[in-house]
């Protein structure tokens, strides 16, 4: 009972369902299946296409209601490595289940931490932290250009990783967690930080107001002044480290930071070390 | 300045569109319609002050700058910060008497913005808690194998879990809200202790925003060194931020033809000493 001729999914399929991720991935989210059934509802067409009987479409979409869960942008690629893989298992290909749900587990991980760093991390902050800069006093422009800028940077990206994925199938596991996968990440990371620095001198201010004045009110120690001869923003770098140091190096969540944040801001205002100078 | 039912409406439904298991899908919901920057825009168009909505949503998209939502855990709801945390943070700059783009209105709207953000964090539970009874009768259909029954449940049904979760609140929140706020002025004056304090807490609440990107990226002390760098070359240099990003490009390149290069010379070793290693280093990743 061999086919003569090798099944291939249309490009037409494989549109629809890069699509289907595009939209659904995370639409009918819960905390316990996550993107499941986003990659069900993309995987569907797929299936529908490359199997005509009933119980063969049914034991391929099993194979999906495995847990799936990773950084959505970029997980893209993971679905169409998917694609080539159930391509593959239609042609008798030597794919079954576990080839699969092993691919999928293993790359999980790994894509959610280069996705966060590369597309959370680094990508949307610039284009961000550009906009911001044409939004400054209220324009609209700065808006409009992130809206454009990101979601033409989304849909194309998200629809090259996919069809990279397709195109090279389970060959991109290798330069996805290989050697070179880890220097594009610590590469990528050297941006993001440098980026990050940048988006904090630029657009975070933590100020001090205290200043000690002689007899006649003229003020003699600006504290503000002494700290920004020492290094340009210091007072906005210490509190930024001190933020970091307390969730990554006590496990602090950012809710409780935010709060002793408003204990560190009360104290500070009690004592005269911050003052808004607010009137009206 | 108030908020009227249609005003609320149009919120509650940009609500629905853009919260993290949004209804317009995550680029353009989640990191498009939700980042505060974008709804500034939207709410500045519903109420009728884009420039006020503008600033607003500036002020506080440096607190989210980098909302990383690592493993579905969330710090902050962007559908409250940005559709409930703005259009009341307008009202309470109005009432105040603010100019819109001044500093003191900045530091309101992040006050405002952040505290709405992570109360709504009981949306993002709400919303995903009922998606449960939806992907419940998912299962049942992919047991059937009614598969086209997984269409309604990942794109049809999540509507009614925003309805509950996301449109309501919204609605509720801003039309009663504004008058809430109107009536805050009179109750806290801007010179006294709980207003200065909310004004500080909203200068220093953007260094937590930075604080969890930083966390994304920096392991070890050593890591810090590219962020310091940046923040030099725009602190002390005051270069912009593309700037910034061209100059971190090259040490970019430098870094992964390194990499690159030490990867090559350790391939013709034998496979024992090391190839493990560098594996192990990938697994630890958060999902």
């Amino acid at each position: 009972m061999e086919n003569t001729t090798k099944k291939t999914i249309s490009r037409k399929t494989l549109n629809k369902s890069f699509h289907h991720w595009f939209y659904g991935h995370l639409t009918a989210f819960s905390q316990e299946h996550m993107q499941t059934f986003g990659y069900l509802t993309s995987m569907l067409p797929i299936v529908e296409e490359l199997y005509d009987n009933k119980a063969d479409q049914e034991k391929a979409m099993k194979t999906y209601t495995a847990f799936f869960n990773t950084e959505p942008q970029l997980g893209s690629i993971i679905v169409g490595i998917t694609a080539s893989l159930e391509e593959a298992r239609a042609n008798d290909g030597g794919v079954d289940d576990s080839t699969i749900n092993g691919l999928r587990a293993g790359l999980m991980g790994p894509i959610a931490g280069i996705g966060d760093s590369l597309v959370v991390g680094t990508l949307i902050p610039v284009i961000l932290g550009i906009a911001l800069g044409m939004s400054d006093g209220g324009s609209p422009l700065g808006a409009i250009f992130y809206i454009i800028v990101w979601n033409l940077l989304g849909y194309f990206g998200m629809r090259f990783a996919y069809f990279k994925g397709y195109e090279l199938g389970d060959k991109a596991v290798g330069i996805l967690v290989g050697a070179q996968g880890k220097a594009i990440r610590k590469a990528i990371g050297t941006v993001g930080g440098m980026v990050v620095g940048g988006v904090a001198a630029t657009w975070v201010t933590v100020k001090t107001s205290f200043k000690l004045t002689n007899s006649s009110g003229k003020a003699y120690l600006v504290l503000q002044d002494k700290l920004d001869a020492v290094y340009p923003g210091l007072l906005t770098a210490a509190f930024i480290v001190l933020c970091w140091s307390l969730m990554a190096k006590k496990n602090i969540s950012p809710i409780r930071v935010m709060l002793i944040l408003v204990v560190v801001a009360l104290a500070g205002v009690l004592v005269g070390f911050f003052n808004p100078g607010l009137t009206y | 300045m108030t908020i009227s039912w249609i005003q609320a409406c149009i919120l509650g439904v940009f609500a629905s569109l853009s919260s993290m298991p949004g209804m317009a899908g995550s680029t353009i919901g989640n990191y498009t319609l939700g980042r505060p920057l974008v709804g500034g825009l939207v709410c500045g168009l519903v109420l009728g002050d884009l420039k006020m909505g503008i600033a607003a949503g500036v002020a506080m998209q440096l607190v989210y700058i980098a909302l990383v939502t690592p493993g579905g855990t969330v710090s902050a709801d962007v559908r409250a910060v940005s559709y409930i945390g703005i259009p009341l943070a307008m009202v309470a700059i109005h009432s105040q008497g603010l100019a819109a783009t001044s500093a003191n209105a900045a530091d309101l709207a992040k006050s405002m913005g952040t505290l709405v953000g992570t109360v709504g964090t009981v949306l993002f539970y709400g919303t995903a808690t009922m998606n449960l009874v939806w992907q419940h009768m998912g299962w049942r259909a992919v047991e059937k194998g009614d598969f086209h029954k997984l269409y309604a449940v990942d794109w049809g049904y999540p509507w009614i879990s925003h309805l509950i979760f996301s449109f309501l609140p919204t609605v509720l929140m801003t039309h009663f809200g504004a008058n809430a706020v109107q009536a805050l002025k009179t109750a806290l004056p801007m010179d006294g202790i709980p207003m200065k304090t909310l004004f500080t807490v909203g200068a220093l609440l953007p260094c937590v925003g930075i604080a969890i990107l930083l966390k994304q990226i920096v392991d070890s002390p050593v890591d810090f060194i590219p962020f310091f760098v940046g923040f030099t070359f725009a602190a002390s240099l005051k270069l912009n931020l593309v700037s910034v990003t061209v100059v971190s490009l090259i040490f970019a390149m430098i870094s992964y033809k390194l990499d690159m290069a030490i990867s090559a010379n350790r391939q013709p070793a034998p496979a024992s000493s090391g190839g493990g290693s560098v594996t192990d280093d990938e697994e630890d990743e958060d999902i």
